[in-house]
């Protein structure tokens, strides 16, 4: 006799969530995936929580016993998956399925990294004076800190104090300038060091990106930390990125590592929207001498060579670093700088080039066929 | 690289087969391919298969009738790919399907000399 998937699915409604006696039965909880019949051999998923995965096992293991007992089955394999999204309805009609197969997160409609490859170059001090330019676009703005060892989001927005629960077990992030922010700086002393090995930052990160409650977000700005390692592939593999922007001083010790970025994000196929050429000139606030400290046109050149766009520049100027430690952006409190209009004129081009590549598709559709 | 220019090969449709037993990638261009599960299985691209070096690298035998069970987009990059027997550490970029396809009478006949050479089998 040849064992049906009906069948399969008739023996699991008598498994039940719970041990309680009015729980569903997993079947109805739709927490059934797909099933698949190969001969003998059955195997199908049960959709979890990350919480209840523990408990589910017992679940799991009587599932599998159920199918065992049915007769012409020899091999039966059932796993445990924690997702948030559920199984498709498996009554739906018998098209092909399309998976929802995008990692989005919840509330953010584009996410976008500002990375730099070199520490020290502004990446955090550009990143926030975008959000807040992109803020002046009309957006409603949010800005991960992604670096854990050495966060400089909350200094840089002024920001004191930590996160309260929010709904649903996420964590309520804090506003500054009515940018939603979130950042390891917020957990911990800005004294304290964080002295974690890589799988902690990576649970770290994904704790900050997934379990905080965003909100109805337009763009996500990330501040990434400097290199190219986990933070960086764990962003590149669990997160929906349209693009990413390089920041780098016009130096050639910056340059190398900037090169390092952007083939990084072409090896994981994020689109680099541009380079930022940090620290470009400086301009004598006594005489208006204009001096390249960090040589002339560095990134400018770059782009040219590795083919990506440029965005353009922002000087040295003591306003910003300023406003930085006292965490007044200079976007924010002296817009008709011309810093400022160069992060406003910045912003505008990113955002128009998010959204043209948003009716490009970057990544396929999964389809199961049925 | 401009925005517009995405440089890898990368399918319009990624669909899994209703046997379970290929996968078919749909390009913009309507050029179809399909993959084989023990193909992917066999060469899957993740350390428990290939090692940490040459030298390391296992032959996977035994997978005539693999299936895959499940598919989960990686980033902008790759899929992982969920067989049957419990493997699903392979990450498999768009890069690497396209050489997979493209030299697949290539790989299959090294693998199966392979198999030959260390008296293995593909049941």
């Amino acid at each position: 006799m040849s064992v049906t998937k009906e069948l399969v699915l008739k023996k699991l409604s008598s498994v039940l969530t719970d041990e309680s006696k009015d729980s569903s039965n997993i079947v109805e909880a739709g927490l059934v995936s797909e099933i698949v019949i190969a001969n003998d051999r059955v195997f199908f998923a049960i959709s979890t929580n990350k919480e209840d995965v523990d408990k589910f096992e017992i679940v799991r293991k009587k599932a599998e016993e159920v199918v065992k007992s049915i007769s012409g089955v020899n091999v039966v394999r059932v796993s445990l998956t924690s997702h948030d999204k559920r199984p498709v309805d498996l009554n739906r009609n018998n098209q092909a399925k399309k998976v929802n197969n995008k990692q989005s997160v919840d509330g953010i409609k584009h996410i976008i990294a500002v990375a730099s490859g070199k520490g020290g170059v502004g990446k955090s001090t550009t990143a926030v004076n975008l959000a807040l330019s992109f803020r002046n676009l009309g957006l409603s703005v949010g800005i991960l800190d992604a670096d854990i060892y050495g966060p400089s989001v909350p200094k840089l927005l002024g920001i004191k104090g930590r996160p309260n629960p929010g709904a649903g077990k996420k964590i309520q992030p804090l506003t500054a300038y009515s940018i939603t922010a979130m950042s390891m700086g917020f957990l911990v002393d800005e004294e304290t060091p964080m002295i974690w090995r890589g799988p902690m930052v990576i649970s770290a990160i994904t704790q900050m990106l997934r379990e905080v409650d965003w909100g109805d977000i337009d763009l996500l700005v990330v501040d990434m930390p400097p290199g190219t390692g986990d933070v960086q592939l764990t962003m590149a593999q669990n997160v929906p990125i349209i693009g990413s922007v390089i920041v780098s001083t016009p130096q050639d010790l910056a340059l190398i590592d900037a090169r390092k970025g952007i083939s990084m994000f072409q090896k994981v196929n994020i689109p680099v929207l541009g380079i930022i050429e940090n620290m470009s000139t400086f301009v004598c606030p006594k005489c208006g001498e204009v001096s390249h400290i960090f040589g002339k046109e560095g990134a400018m050149k770059e782009a040219k060579k590795s083919g990506v766009p440029y965005l353009g520049d922002i000087p040295l100027e003591m306003d910003i670093r300023i406003g930085s430690d006292l965490g007044k952006p200079i976007v924010e409190f002296n817009p008709g700088s011309v810093c400022s209009q160069s992060y406003n004129r910045i912003a505008n081009d990113i955002w128009l080039k998010i959204n043209s590549s948003e009716k490009l598709q970057i990544v396929p559709n999964i389809v199961y066929e049925e | 690289m401009t925005v517009n220019n995405i440089f890898m090969k990368l399918p319009k449709d990624i669909i899994l087969s209703k046997d379970k037993n290929k996968i078919k990638l749909i390009f913009n261009d309507q050029n179809q391919v399909l993959l084989d599960a023990e193909l992917l299985r066999v060469k899957s691209p993740s350390a428990e298969v290939r090692g940490h070096g040459p030298d390391d690298a296992i032959t996977v035998y035994g997978k005539k009738n693999v299936l895959i069970s499940k598919l989960e987009l990686v980033g902008n990059y790759a899929i992982r790919i969920f067989f049957d027997d419990n493997h699903s550490t392979g990450i498999y970029t768009w890069n690497y399907l396209d050489e997979l396809y493209k030299n697949r009478d290539n790989i299959w006949n090294d693998y199966i000399s392979e198999l030959r050479l260390k008296k293995l089998n593909r049941e």
